[in-house]
């Protein structure tokens, strides 16, 4: 617990807003299961609750980081609901509608809250769900003369007596699963959270105080002591300025960082088993685990200047030590690569609200199906994968979906369908958005084209041809006055998004019947970690899984065997490729080789280089042309300068030197 | 072959030079130009070919169409272009001394090769097109890129 630092509350925020993210995403679809509700007179209850759950802890977390115009969004859209809960308003279109703004709005004044931005006025939502709940209570009137009028918050905040209650974490309770996020849902459930605040006491602990309007009875307070939540009934003069100036924002305990994930679609899994981590921390600890891996060829070099001094059976008992971190090692960088895994459901959760929107902007009526939700990826592509997959499925929406007028012509239902699914093929992700409308014109992508001043090949164009026209850079079927497509993009950006990440973009359509688009991503291996090499001033990457052992061995310490080269390695002698020479680069001047082990007993080999440069996480791209694709090169990736750095195939080269060892020093400077 | 035989009506083609002659290739086929930079070179490629690039996040093969025609490679200077061409399913990159231009050329304007054309690019030309007071040789894209009997993947070439 640290105080000292420029931004004290940066941590919790950040927690805040991966929460707020959490809770957003629930908002949303929930909305959407409740808009089915319009007009029944049985409302999806637990739709609703669940809903009402979510709006209630957004306004209990932005409270507490004390995000007023969130806090008090999220109050308004929680009366409502409310209303509608103790069925005192019965929902209606208007509602759904001050629901769905409401919420984006809300998350707006998040997101500006977190980028530093101006956030929106809050005003225009409040008023109309205030709006909305007067209509209510008229209608209600109307039906029956005697009700009393709206605001059941107030009424509830009247009536019911209020508590403080304060919560000290301990790692006892922590141990417990008593946290401070489960003592907020506890609460909760137990009545109206009406302000909420971390504090520090004086000796440095932190504690959370809460102020509550509940009926509370004797048992229940006596079970929240032996969870160290304290509840006491507060006096009328001390009510409502909780949370005003006395908090002394601090350090927050370690244990907020694991507020429970909430895992959207996972029913029945409780959320306690979920933990968020930050991507970068993962990042971190990747590296961290090659770092470690460095440093274990750095002390083995070292033990290697040792192993004659040393009696050989503590040498064993070294060398068997040796062996087992190098094994760990690779359990557990495997095992922080598994983490990396997330379901595409993930991007995909967020799009029937894009749809929704996006039909009632362009008075369409458009029907989202999602497949293979669970589909894993890494989340490195998945972050990037998330711009390209909702720019197509809002171009399906407002290019490739009719009016249902237009669709009734066309002897179509008059709603259309967007499949967004995905799908594992091999070692690829397959990510398709399909839709039923009405197919790539192409003589309008002709004209368009022609009109941008982009070269249009002649004769009939196939979907590749529509495709890369599509994606030119200057090229929008629109005008750029129709932001519900683009928002200035196009398909270009999604081509080289995809392109980057070393996919592919393919589409198919028929005219009148629908139009596809595929991307496939490479799942695996697309990232890794490599030693970064060089040798005759050229640099490589070397993936880390290939690598036993890195060593430094002296250039005149090689042992020449016939035409073979090998150094003393673990009792044996270990043959030596040196790379330069099998590639036909400049010979080294260096008197030290830095040497890689790859394979293991009679096929084990060492690829000499002139320096190891470092280790880093890589993008694997695949070499596809036959003319440049070399044995001994498995692929491709960019350090960041944007050149080309060639990745080694230790396993291909260790087969050659296996089986035609006596060839391999022929290969000098064969290429130029 | 180039489907550039069937096409009726005027083709645009980029015009570049190689070595002092001015080749034309359909721009159909082309995807994009680019100044050239950063080549990575390619341990055991055939000899005509300069190594790879990344463009829009592929690797690329450049192959260099000098040593390709048989003439003797040349430093890149600022005029060196790198024209990267689709065919078949394949993304290569061809450098250039130099590519500026495009122009139309009717089909009728190009005539087959001259026996006499036996120069050192004459198995990879199409037609030869009088456009102006100039001579184009009109290149045929899959002969250049016909690799197989230059391949060699080969550790030990």
């Amino acid at each position: 617990m640290t105080v000292d630092n420029g931004n004290p509350f940066s941590d919790f925020l950040d927690d805040y807003f991966a929460e707020c993210d959490d809770h957003l995403m629930g908002v949303r679809r929930l909305l959407l299961t409740l808009e089915s509700s319009v007009g029944r007179s049985e409302i999806n209850r637990s739709a609703l609750d669940e809903l009402f759950r979510h709006f209630h802890s957004l306004k209990g977390i932005s409270g507490m980081v004390e995000l007023r115009a969130a806090e008090d969004l999220a109050h308004s859209l929680e009366d409502y609901l409310r209303a509608l809960r103790q069925r005192e308003a019965t929902l209606t279109a208007q509602g759904v509608d001050a629901l769905f703004d409401g919420a984006q709005i809300l998350e707006q004044v998040i997101g500006a809250r977190r980028d530093g931005t101006q956030p929106p006025s809050i005003d225009g939502a409040v008023a109309q769900i205030r709006r909305v709940l007067i209509d209510a209570a008229a209608d209600r009137a109307a039906a029956a003369p005697s009700a009393d009028t709206l605001s059941t918050a107030a009424t509830a905040r009247a009536t019911q007596p209020r508590w403080r209650c304060t919560f000290s974490p301990s790692a006892d309770l922590v141990a417990r699963g008593v946290r401070v996020d489960s003592v907020r849902k506890r609460l909760a459930t137990a009545g109206e959270i009406l302000n909420a605040v971390p504090r520090v006491t004086r000796d440095g602990a932190v504690m959370f105080e809460f102020e509550l309007a509940a009926a509370l009875d004797e048992a229940t307070l006596a079970a929240w002591r032996a969870d160290g939540i304290i509840a006491e009934p507060m006096g009328d003069a001390e009510m409502s300025d909780a949370g005003n100036g006395r908090a002394t924002p601090a350090g927050l305990p370690e244990l907020l960082p694991s507020i429970d994930a909430e895992p959207g679609q996972a029913g029945g899994v409780s959320p306690s088993h979920f933990v968020r981590v930050d991507l970068t921390r993962l990042d971190e600890l990747m590296r961290n685990v090659g770092d470690l891996v460095i440093s274990r060829a750095r002390l083995s070099e070292t033990l290697g200047r040792l192993e004659r001094r040393i009696p050989s059976a503590e040498w064993r008992a070294i060398q068997e030590n040796a062996v087992a971190i190098d094994r760990q090692l690779r359990t557990l960088r495997e095992g922080i690569m598994r983490v990396r895994l997330v379901p595409v459901g993930e991007i995909f959760r967020r799009m029937p609200f894009v749809v929704r929107d996006l039909a009632r902007e362009t008075g369409k009526r458009v029907r989202l199906e999602l497949q293979g939700q669970s589909t894993e990826i890494d989340k490195f592509l998945i972050e990037r994968m998330m711009d390209p997959v909702l720019h197509l499925v809002r171009n399906a929406v407002s290019h490739g979906i009719e009016t249902a007028e237009e669709r009734i012509a066309a002897g179509k239902r008059p709603e259309g369908t967007i499949v967004l699914s995905a799908a594992t093929a091999g070692d690829l992700v397959r990510i398709e958005v399909a839709d039923d409308g009405r197919g790539v014109d192409a003589d309008a992508v002709v004209a368009r084209a022609t009109e941008a001043g982009l070269p249009v090949p002649q004769g009939t164009l196939d979907a590749s041809h529509l495709l890369s026209l599509l994606c030119a850079p200057g090229f929008s079927t629109r005008d750029e006055s129709d932001r519900a497509s683009g928002r200035g993009v196009g398909m270009g950006v999604v081509q080289a998004a995809v392109e980057e990440l070393s996919g592919s973009l393919s589409l198919e359509t028929t005219p009148g019947a629908g139009t596809r688009f595929t991307l496939e991503l490479p799942v695996t291996l697309a990232i890794t970690d490599a030693l970064i090499a060089t040798v005759g001033g050229e640099t490589f990457a070397v993936p880390q899984g290939a690598v036993r052992e890195v060593m430094e061995v002296p250039a005149s310490g090689l042992l020449q065997v016939e035409r073979n080269e090998m150094t003393p390695y673990r009792g044996g002698a270990l043959p030596i490729v040196r790379l330069g020479r099998l590639f036909g680069l400049p010979d080294s001047t260096r008197e030290r080789l830095h040497v890689f082990v790859v394979g293991t007993g009679a096929a084990a080999l060492g690829i000499a280089v002139d320096r190891i440069v470092g280790q880093r996480e890589i993008v694997v791209r695949a070499i596809a042309d036959a003319l440049v694709r070399v044995e001994g090169i498995s692929g491709a990736t960019d350090l960041g300068d944007g050149n080309v750095v060639l990745i080694l195939d230790p396993a291909v080269l260790a087969r050659h030197m296996r089986e035609r060892p006596d060839r391999v020093f022929a290969a000098t400077g064969a290429s130029r | 072959m180039s489907a550039s035989h069937t096409v009726q009506g005027l083709e645009t083609y980029i015009l570049f030079t190689v070595a002092g002659t001015t080749y034309a290739l359909p721009s159909r086929d082309v995807r994009h130009m680019e100044m050239l930079e950063g080549v990575t070179r390619v341990p055991n490629a055939p000899p005509f070919v300069d190594g790879v690039v990344f463009s829009r996040g592929q690797v690329v093969p450049v192959v260099n169409l000098r040593v390709r025609f048989g003439f003797e490679r040349a430093p890149y200077d600022l005029r060196t272009r790198l024209i990267v061409v689709q065919s078949a399913g394949r993304v290569i990159g061809l450098v250039v001394d130099s590519a500026r231009e495009f122009v139309n050329i009717p089909p009728t304007a190009i005539q087959p090769p001259h026996e006499a054309l036996a120069g050192m690019s004459g198995r990879y030309v199409e037609g030869v097109a009088s456009v102006g007071e100039r001579l184009i040789l009109t290149l045929d894209l899959s002969r250049i890129l016909k690799f197989a009997e230059n391949l060699s993947m080969d550790l030990s070439s």
